[in-house]
C-alpha cells in the first residue's frame, strides 16, 4: 500500500526579512501510484512571483502525472518499451502546462505598482514573464512495478531500496555552481531536466529542495538521513512531528533557506523490513565513524610528511645567495 | 521504531539530529608559483605571509562560515599541499621551496578538474562561489591559454572571485588580467614588504567578500538575484583591491629585482 507525505518550512532568513516562503510541496496517493513533488521558487529580485511559480509547478506536475497515469496498463506498456522517451514526454507536458498556468496568472493578476517599484521602466521591460515565476522542480513517482523521477534545477532525489540503502540516482548538475540553478523559466528548460527510473522495488523515494541538502556536511550524511527517515515512517504522526522539528532546526542553524521535503513509500515493505532498516542505520553510523577517523588520519599523515620535509630542508645549508634571478 | 532507535542505537531524543547541521562553506584556492625564480626572498616572504595569514582567515571562519583552504603549487610539477580542501581550523601551512619552470597552464588544467562537484567541491554545504588567488613572478613556460580556455568553460571558475598577485617586474599583468577577467583585481608587489602585506590584505578581503551572504539586500529593492550578487561581489572586490593598492606605500623597500 502506497503512502506519502510533504512538509515545507520557511527559511530562517526569510522569516527575519519578512519574506514569504518560496518553496512549495505536495504529494498524491492512489491505488496505482503515488507521487511527491517539491519546487523552490528562486525568490530573487526579478523572480518576484516565484512563490506562485513554485506552487503552479507542483500542481501542474501532479495533474500531468494524473493524466499520463490514468490508464496504468497502457502507461506501463509504453514505459517498459522506452522509459526515457515517456519521461521526456511528461517533462514536455509539464513545461507546457506550467507556461500556460503562469501566463494565465499573469493575465488574471495584473502586475501591481508595488511589484514594479524596484525597477526602472527599462529594467522591468527586460524581465521575461517566465522569469518572474522562475522555480526549480523535482518529482518522484512510485508505481507497483517501477519508479521514476524528474528534476530541473538544484535539490535532491533520494531512493531507499529494499536493503534500506539510500542512493541519489540523479547526477549533480555541474553547470550550476553554488547557489545558481537551472530553472523552469529557462527557454531551454527541456534540455535542463534530468531523470531516473528503475524497475527494482523501492521502499521509498524522497524529493527535497536544496535547503535540506546544503544543511549537511557530507553527501553520505545526507543519504544516511533518509535511511533514518524510512526507519521512522512506521508511525506517521511521530514521523511528521520529528520531520517538522528537524527541518525547522536545519533552516535556523544551517543555510537559513526554505526547506521542502516530500516522499512516497510502501507501507508494506517498510513494515516487513524493520530489521533490515535498523541494521542499515547501525551500519551507516559505523561507516560514518570510520570515514571521520580515516579523514583525520589522512590529514595528520600529510601534516607529518610536510613536517619531515621541513625538518630536512631546515637542516640543509643556507643558499649562498638569498635571491637569484633565474631566466625561465 | 523511534523507541528502538533511541534505545538500541543510543540516539538522543530525536534520531534525525544524528546528522549535524552544517554552516555555509567557502573554499579558498591558492595557486602558487614555486618555479626557480621564486627562490630566496620571494619564497621566504610568501611562506611567512601565508603562515601569518592562517589565523586571520580562521577569524573570518569563526562567524557563520566554514572556510576551507586548498593550495596548489606549480613549477615543473604540480602539487596540492593537502589532498583535499581542509577546514581552516585544521590547516597548517607547509613552507614551500622553489625550483624548476613555470607550468602555469598545467596548473589551470588541474584547477579545472578540481573545480567540480565530483572533486574538491563535493561538500553539500558549499554555499559560496570559491575564491581563487594566483601568485606568480613570471610568464608561463607552457601554453597557458588551453588551460585558461578550459577554466573559462567551468561554471565554478566563472562565478569565482579571482585575484592575481604579480611578484617582481617579470610578472605579466596582462596575462594575469586574462586569468582574473579584470585588470582591477590584478596587483603587483615589487618588494618583500609589499608582497607580505598584499598577500594578507588581499586574501583576507577576498575571503570576507566571498563569504558574505549570497542574498544581499537593501532598503529599496529587497533581495538581489544571484547574478546581481556575483557582479556586486566582483565590483566590491575590485574597489577594495584598488583601495589597498593605493593605500600601500613601500617605496623605501628594496625591490626584488634589484638583485639582493
Amino acid at each position: 500500500m502506497f503512502s506519502g507525505f510533504n512538509k515545507t518550512v520557511i527559511g530562517g532568513s526569510h522569516t527575519d526579512s519578512g519574506k514569504i516562503c518560496q518553496d512549495y510541496s505536495e504529494y498524491y496517493v492512489c491505488e496505482n501510484y503515488s507521487a511527491a513533488v517539491v519546487a523552490d521558487g528562486h525568490g530573487s529580485r526579478k523572480h518576484f512571483r516565484s512563490d506562485i511559480g513554485s506552487q503552479l509547478a507542483v500542481k501542474v506536475t501532479l495533474s500531468t502525472l494524473s493524466e499520463f497515469l490514468s490508464d496504468m496498463d497502457e502507461f506501463e506498456k509504453s514505459f517498459r518499451d522506452d522509459p526515457s522517451r515517456v519521461i521526456k514526454k511528461i517533462q514536455k507536458h509539464i513545461i507546457s502546462y506550467w507556461n500556460k498556468a503562469i501566463a494565465g496568472h499573469f493575465i488574471g493578476v495584473p502586475i501591481t505598482d508595488k511589484e514594479k517599484e524596484p525597477f526602472t521602466d527599462e529594467q522591468f521591460r527586460a524581465i521575461k514573464h517566465e522569469s518572474m515565476y522562475g522555480t526549480t522542480l523535482i518529482a518522484c513517482v512510485m508505481c507497483k512495478n517501477f519508479s521514476f523521477g524528474i528534476q530541473i534545477g538544484d535539490g535532491s532525489l533520494v531512493t531507499v531500496n529494499n536493503y534500506a540503502v539510500a542512493q541519489m540516482p540523479i547526477a549533480d548538475d555541474e553547470s550550476c555552481p553554488a547557489n545558481l540553478t537551472a530553472s523552469m523559466c529557462n527557454t531551454n528548460a527541456i534540455d535542463l531536466f534530468n531523470h531516473f527510473y528503475t524497475f527494482d522495488e523501492l521502499m521509498a523515494v524522497f524529493v527535497s529542495t536544496d535547503g535540506l541538502f546544503t544543511s549537511f556536511g557530507s553527501r553520505e550524511d545526507f543519504q544516511d538521513y533518509h535511511t533514518i527517515l524510512v526507519g521512522l515512517l512506521d508511525d506517521r504522526d511521530a514521523f511528521m512531528n520529528a520531520v517538522s522539528k528537524n527541518l525547522v532546526k536545519r533552516t535556523n542553524h544551517g543555510t537559513r533557506d526554505d526547506i521542502s521535503l516530500a516522499g512516497v513509500y510502501s507501507q508494506n515493505l517498510i513494515a516487513a523490513n524493520q530489521e533490515a532498516i535498523m541494521s542499515q542505520i547501525e551500519l551507516n553510523r559505523k561507516m560514518t565513524e570510520i570515514r571521520k577517523a580515516e579523514h583525520k588520519a589522512k590529514i595528520e599523515k600529510q601534516k607529518a610528511k610536510a613536517a619531515m620535509m621541513r625538518n630536512r630542508s631546515d637542516s640543509a645549508p643556507e643558499p649562498t645567495q638569498k635571491y637569484e634571478m633565474e631566466s625561465i | 521504531m523511534k523507541e528502538m532507535l533511541e534505545k538500541e542505537l543510543d540516539f538522543d531524543d530525536d534520531p534525525l539530529n544524528a546528522m549535524g547541521v552544517s554552516r555555509k562553506s567557502l573554499v579558498i584556492f591558492f595557486l602558487i608559483d614555486t618555479s626557480g625564480s621564486m627562490k630566496g626572498t620571494k619564497m621566504g616572504e610568501l611562506n611567512t605571509a601565508m603562515e601569518e595569514l592562517v589565523p586571520e582567515i580562521r577569524r573570518i571562519g569563526e562567524a557563520d562560515t566554514d572556510v576551507k583552504v586548498a593550495v596548489l603549487t606549480f613549477s615543473t610539477n604540480l602539487a596540492w599541499m593537502y589532498s583535499e580542501p581542509i577546514s581552516i581550523e585544521e590547516f597548517e601551512w607547509n613552507r614551500l621551496a622553489a625550483n624548476g619552470i613555470t607550468n602555469m597552464g598545467a596548473a589551470f588544467e588541474e584547477l579545472n578538474i578540481r573545480l567540480s562537484r565530483n572533486s574538491f567541491l563535493n561538500s553539500p554545504s558549499l554555499s559560496f562561489a570559491p575564491v581563487i588567488f594566483l601568485m606568480t613572478d613570471g610568464y608561463p613556460s607552457d601554453n597557458y591559454r588551453d588551460g585558461l580556455r578550459r577554466l573559462n568553460e567551468n561554471s565554478w571558475y566563472k562565478y569565482a572571485l579571482k585575484v592575481a598577485l604579480g611578484i617582481g617586474k617579470e610578472a605579466n599583468d596582462e596575462m594575469l588580467a586574462e586569468f582574473t577577467n579584470s585588470p582591477d583585481t590584478v596587483v603587483h608587489a615589487y618588494t618583500g614588504g609589499q608582497l607580505a602585506s598584499l598577500i594578507k590584505k588581499i586574501a583576507v578581503t577576498s575571503s570576507q567578500i566571498g563569504s558574505k551572504s549570497m542574498t544581499l539586500s537593501d532598503d529599496t529593492i529587497g533581495e538581489i538575484g544571484v547574478d546581481d550578487v556575483t557582479d556586486s561581489k566582483q565590483r566590491q572586490l575590485e574597489k577594495e583591491i584598488q583601495d589597498i593598492v593605493k593605500a600601500d606605500e613601500f617605496s623605501k623597500d628594496i625591490p626584488f629585482d634589484s638583485g639582493w
